[in-house]
């Protein structure tokens, strides 16, 4: 699926200037001519999506995998004194191009770039209402572990037939030998 | 807490090197807030909680809903957050920021990292901040600038190298574009290969190039015919050319019987002896395979 206008699709059909660095069948690795620091990389995933949320769990993923090893690219390479990992998620985030991407950006001791909010004070009522309203709506959810745990609960059955197997064995071959 | 004189400095520098790394871990845990929220010895405001993570609500928010989404494993920086848990904490990740979009009404959601003091790391501790976003809210006060493709194409051949090694060194894949020519190649390829035809140089049939005769050809006398050539020549094709069946190798002893046949009236019969002799020994040592 691309949009005729995403960027990102551009760089694959080799139409932008953009340089691509790295691709796989999931992930995409590339330096933008726009940037906060220079140094910047940006990793998106090779298949359209606009925003976070349509994005597989799998691919996110893998993006967030790229973009660790990505970091430590730029720790090393750049020897930069630290990271930002930015990912601007819809357009109120200041979101620019519609393909969802997370960017790299190499950090320096005064390198007067400032992406630090200000910070605010708030009311404990407040935190713990919102606190409350959020917990209440993941519970909710409530689906992105539950995959994991019946995997475990099949290996764990799994294991269990072996070990009664294994019972079996034990108990059919100690009655073998008893005369 | 007062200044730690120099003498305190160095006595602690010189505890750090002699520990062993589960005690620096254990050291570090006892000095690192997040460890000491996960662990429940200070109160929080948890979001979402399973066995690798637990998320709670910033208490110096940039906006109401800030949620910090914290490994409950100590790591300092992202690189050396291990992959299963990086994983993990990516899908978190999406679904707290779809619960942000809802609960919050925002227009989108921040990710943010900060790996190192540099980058705005308070604490010791690997988090991602999520943060509910609304348009013009200046909560990321920056803005990207153009920096000139000869920057993009710098970074690109400096981190070119370290970036393939760390993931893994997997070759890049080819444009699409150039994938459909490979395509094209790779059908165009294969059709004149099944009209090129193999025979010896004395024999009198011509074969397709897998027919079990044509394998058993020495290489010294192997001729290779064009469709047109082989048509023109005298040579008759083998049953492998019309298609009926490719021959085993058995019957291929009564077309060389045939063959001898056809070929004692010739006037070449003494050259081609040797030769014979050579393919009926090559033959014979096949045959003899799949008996």
């Amino acid at each position: 699926m691309r949009t005729m206008e995403c960027e990102y699709c551009d760089i694959l059909s080799g139409k932008s200037k953009t340089q691509l660095i790295y691709e796989d069948d999931a992930v995409v690795v590339a330096a933008k001519d726009m940037a906060y620091t220079p140094g910047q990389i940006t990793v998106f995933p090779r298949k359209h999506f606009t925003i976070l949320e349509q994005v597989p769990d799998e691919v996110v993923s893998q993006c967030m995998i790229a973009a660790g090893k990505a970091s430590q690219a730029v720790f090393e390479v750049f020897q930069a004194e630290g990271t930002n990992i930015l990912i601007q998620n819809g357009l109120g985030a200041g979101q620019k191009v519609p393909h969802f991407a997370i960017e790299i950006v190499p950090r320096r001791e005064g390198d007067k770039l400032n992406l630090q909010w200000q910070p605010k004070e708030i009311s404990p009522d407040d935190l713990d209402i919102t606190a409350h309203q959020l917990s209440e709506e993941v519970a909710k959810l409530g689906n992105f572990t539950a995959p994991k745990k019946k995997e475990e609960a099949k290996e764990k059955k799994k294991e269990e037939i072996v070990e009664k197997e294994k019972g079996e064995n034990y108990l059919s071959k100690s009655l073998k030998r008893i005369p | 807490m007062p200044e730690p004189t120099e003498e305190q400095r160095k006595q602690w520098e010189e505890k750090i090197k002699n520990m062993s790394p589960e005690e620096l871990q254990q050291l570090q845990k006892q000095q690192c807030i997040f460890c000491q929220i996960i662990a429940e010895k200070i109160p929080s405001k948890k979001v979402y909680e399973d066995s690798t993570c637990l998320a709670i609500l910033d208490i110096n928010p940039a906006v109401k809903g800030h949620i910090l989404l914290l490994p409950k494993e100590h790591y300092a920086i992202m690189p050396q957050v291990p992959e299963k848990v990086l994983r993990h904490l990516s899908i978190v990740t999406k679904n707290l920021s779809q619960v942000l979009l809802k609960v919050a009404r925002a227009d989108g959601t921040t990710v943010f990292i900060a790996n190192g003091a540099a980058a705005g790391q308070r604490a010791q501790h690997f988090f991602l901040h999520l943060i509910p976003r609304k348009a013009g809210d200046g909560i990321i006060p920056a803005e990207e600038r153009l920096m000139g493709a000869e920057m993009a194409l710098k970074v690109k051949t400096a981190i070119e190298k370290k970036l393939l090694m760390l993931l893994g060194g997997k070759k890049e894949i080819p444009r699409e574009e150039s994938k459909k020519e490979e395509m094209k190649e790779a059908r165009v390829q294969p059709a004149p290969e099944q009209e090129i035809f193999v025979t010896s140089a004395a024999a009198k049939r011509y074969h397709k190039e897998k027919c079990a005769f044509a394998q058993n050809i020495p290489l010294e006398n192997k001729v290779i015919l064009s469709k047109e050539e082989a048509e023109r020549s005298a040579r008759k094709p083998c049953t492998c050319v019309s298609g009926k069946r490719i021959p085993l190798v058995k019957p291929d002893k009564t077309e060389q019987k045939n063959e001898l046949k056809k070929a004692k009236p010739s006037k070449q019969k003494k050259e081609d002896k040797p030769k014979r002799a050579k393919e009926k020994a090559s033959l014979d040592d096949i045959a003899n395979l799949f008996r």
